[in-house]
């Protein structure tokens, strides 16, 4: 690498102070992919430039901007809400300052991936809750399906526009030493596309030169494509579809994400208590009384879109609703029951599914994953438990997870009483060797545990932006990328030919 | 829009009105705090907590005449009125409760002006009584006025001027008419217009109001009780007047009924207001204070209503026999 002090590279590089290079002490592993470094100190081919360049800053360089970064997201209100303790907090998700970079083929082979995924997951969706050949043909276990406390019964016949069930979808995806694998599909209410958004932005502008040099690929036109995919999703024979976004409210740890992305799609940010169902259509209230509201692009669960269908005690709903659903007079996006899909014991049969659907071959495949709910997947959890990490079905944001190699033989057993007592509440999955990206620490770059979240849209086609929300667990050695959970962000850089 | 939204914009309106008028009643009366006799500081005191409705902890407010034991009073009642989180229109919960609407109505609103009010709310958040007061407390009221100053200038050229825009200029209105109202009838209950020694609390009144250098300009250095309340009530083009006021809430409310204000309710309210400052406020037995007094009272009963016919006819309507 280049110690040359900077000059030729414009404002970013004005060379180190002195001998305290940022990648100096960086070390690779075997065991993890690095997605920067292919061998100690040789950078892969496409993140020679960056590398160099970064290089060539100082660790205060980096510093100074990701405080001013993070700085700017508190001024911003991009925030997240915590609770537990006395007063709700709003916190930042840390960016970490050092960007990660995908090749062009790399995201071309996720981006087919994720297209077929959808493709195959929506015709599941469709198939249980209309004919269900899958199950009869013995694909999918029926009692898996129906027994999932995702799958909701009311959707069952019911015809949903252009059969798309999923209309938002944000797939978690690592990399092994064995190349990337689908951890989770998340197909309910999918979070994180606003710190994609503000994570580019930031970097954006504190690295500008950089970013130009590397013709990173777009992906600021995410409002638009989101809200021509909810359009398309609108009841036949509406023409100029008024879209809203329903948001459980500001006391949502997502509220900052609803209310940006109301602004970037140009549409109101509506709570349940603004709708109001009438003869079986959904209008909201205005100043100038009430108007037609036809496609709900909601974030919030299911069980609080209607306490009339769902959760009675819900405050969050609209009494009616799923009743002017079901009429065909709105569409909500996600459809409610879209959980059965991503469900972690159905999660094993996605491979099976594209199978069946489609004839093809998964581009992008699964994580090895052992059902408890099977006798074989049980027996082998348990002689296992040292070396697997059991998660519950039920769960998600990595809580209720057990990671085997690093939990105290105590904990094991009292583990593997929970799962002897109720085994279907349980998968098991072999620790991953996630791949690591460097990481700004206090003492230069250092490699940190990342995965990606990319948001696929589907509306008459799928569309997607080249980018991702990068995790990144900040904590030396962690594998738990989960914002609740010390988690952090970067920026990805899709690169283009 | 949706009547969430206005309704937020038309809070954001309020709770901005009174933290500045907070801030402006403040910082007059600490800087009296420096050269005032101690019985002209408690009067002050009495006519602000009047003036802003609010009973003094620990009831009344006792004075033994002594400078300690004033500015000790000073002390925590400028906490009371500016930090208390017990306090609903302290400024600190105005400023707090401006920016909470703001992030919820984020959506219809510039993100400059959002911006602006978060961080005017970071700014307070991190200070308290003991800081501003070992600094110079003046410096702070001036400020958080201008902070939302600020927000007053960009939202005057960043919102297009449909409903957002019309929502939060009535707000700010209806709370300006009240509180000047509010303030008016205070300051004639503790200086009595025929009492001739209070000439400069009618020109600190001025101050207040943003109304000193027009006044000066207009009359004469002399600031003659009468005078003044007139100026501040009826002349349209004081901006801190109650007649100016109305004529803000008259168009808003013109340009929010789509043209046709007579239709409903707020609107024919506001008509009234504005006659009774342009007909019935010049009759009224001009020596006599208690009249004075009454025909200020009726503006805050109207105002009252007035906020209550907006919430019902545009924030909370009844539902059964639209659509």
């Amino acid at each position: 690498m280049s110690t040359t002090s900077g000059g030729q590279t414009g404002s970013e590089g004005a060379g180190p102070a002195n001998g305290n290079r940022l990648f100096a002490g960086y070390a690779t592993r075997d065991e993890f992919y690095d997605e920067m470094f292919e061998a100690p100190g040789v950078p892969r081919p496409h993140c020679r430039e960056l590398c160099e360049a970064l290089d060539r800053m100082s660790a205060e360089e980096i510093a100074a901007m990701q405080e001013y970064a993070e700085r700017s997201f508190l001024q911003q209100g991009i925030t997240f809400a915590v609770y537990g303790e006395d007063d709700a907090q709003e916190r930042i998700i840390p960016i970490d300052f050092l960007p990660r970079l995908l090749d062009a083929a790399d995201w071309s082979l996720i981006e087919r991936g994720l297209r077929q995924r959808l493709e195959a997951l929506n015709r599941f969706l469709g198939d249980v809750y209309g004919q269900g050949h899958i199950l009869s043909e013995g694909v999918v276990p029926t009692e898996l399906v129906r027994g999932c406390p995702q799958y909701r019964s009311e959707m069952q016949g019911l015809h949903v526009p252009h059969g798309v069930y999923v209309a938002v979808c944000g797939t978690d995806i690592v990399r092994t030493n064995n190349g990337f694998a689908v951890l989770e599909d998340n197909l309910r209410v999918p979070s994180g596309v606003s710190y994609m958004l503000a994570n580019r932005r930031a970097l954006k502008s504190s690295l500008r030169n950089l970013f130009r040099r590397h013709h990173v690929r777009r992906i600021d036109h995410y409002g638009r494509l989101l809200r021509q995919t909810l359009e398309e999703l609108a009841p036949a024979g509406v023409t100029d579809p008024c879209v809203v976004l329903l948001t459980p409210g500001v006391f949502n740890s997502a509220f900052y994400e609803h209310m940006f992305l109301a602004q970037e799609m140009g549409v109101e940010l509506v709570q349940g208590s603004d709708l109001v169902v009438h003869n079986g259509f959904v209008y909201m209230r205005t100043t100038a009384g009430l108007r037609r509201v036809d496609v709900i692009y909601r974030r919030i669960d299911d069980d609080f879109i209607d306490p009339l269908a769902f959760r009675a005690d819900s405050l969050l709903g609209t009494p009616g609703l799923f009743h002017a659903y079901r009429l065909g007079n709105v569409t909500i996006a996600n459809a409610p029951g879209t959980g059965v899909a991503d469900d972690k014991s159905v999660y094993a049969y996605v491979p099976d599914m594209i199978r069946y659907y489609l004839a093809e071959e998964p581009l992008l495949a699964n994580v090895e994953t052992h059902l408890c709910c099977t006798p074989d997947g049980l027996a082998y959890t348990l002689d296992n438990l040292d070396r697997l990490v059991v998660k519950m079905v039920g769960e998600s944001g990595g809580y209720g997870m057990l990671i085997g190699p690093h939990a105290t033989p105590e904990e094991r057993e009292a583990y593997a009483k929970q799962i002897r007592e109720d085994p279907a509440n349980f998968i098991s999955q072999p620790v991953l060797d996630l791949s690591v990206s460097p990481c700004h620490t206090d003492a230069g770059a250092a490699p940190r545990h990342v995965d990606l979240r990319p948001f696929a849209l589907r509306g008459r086609e799928t569309r997607l932006v080249p980018g991702a929300f990068c995790r990144v667990a900040l904590v030396e050695g962690s594998l738990v990328v989960n914002s609740s959970q010390g988690g952090g962000g970067k920026d990805l850089w899709v690169l283009s030919g | 829009m949706l009547a969430r939204n206005a309704e937020g914009l038309y809070w954001i309106g309020r709770y901005l009105e009174r933290a500045r008028h907070g801030c402006r009643l403040l910082a007059e009366q600490i800087s009296a705090l420096e050269d005032q006799p101690v019985e002209q500081i408690d009067r002050n005191w009495r006519r602000l907590y009047r003036a802003v409705g609010r009973t003094p902890i620990g009831g009344e407010l006792v004075s033994n005449g002594d400078d300690d034991f004033m500015l000790a009073d000073a002390y925590t009642l400028t906490d009371d009125l500016t930090f208390e989180r017990n306090n609903p229109d302290s400024i600190r919960n105005c400023v707090a409760n401006a920016r909470e609407n703001a992030r919820q109505v984020r959506n219809v609103i510039a993100d400059s002006l959002w911006s602006c009010l978060n961080l005017a709310w970071l700014d307070l958040s991190e200070v308290g009584i003991e800081a501003i007061w070992t600094d110079r407390p003046e410096v702070f009221y001036e400020r958080t006025e201008n902070a939302i100053r600020t927000f007053s200038g960009v939202a005057e050229s960043a919102i297009y001027r449909d409903d957002p825009w019309q929502f939060l200029k009535l707000g700010r209105f209806i709370e300006r008419t009240q509180l000047l109202a509010a303030l008016l009838d205070a300051h004639i209950a503790l200086f009595p217009t025929d009492d001739p020694h209070h000439e400069s609390d009618w020109r600190s009144l001025l101050q207040v109001c943003e109304a000193e250098f027009a006044y000066r300009h207009l009359y004469s250095l002399r600031h003659r009780p009468r005078f003044v309340i007139d100026f501040l009530v009826v002349d349209a083009r004081l901006a801190h007047s109650i007649r100016y006021a109305l004529a803000r809430i008259v168009e808003a409310l013109d340009a929010v009924s789509g043209g046709r204000p007579l239709e409903s309710a707020p609107g024919r309210r506001a008509g009234r207001m504005v006659a009774a400052i342009d007909y019935d406020w010049p009759e009224r037995a001009r020596e006599d204070d208690a009249a004075t007094q009454a025909a200020l009272e009726d503006v805050r009963t109207s105002c009252r209503n007035l906020h209550d016919e907006i919430s019902a006819t545009y924030f909370d309507y009844e539902i059964e026999d639209t659509p």
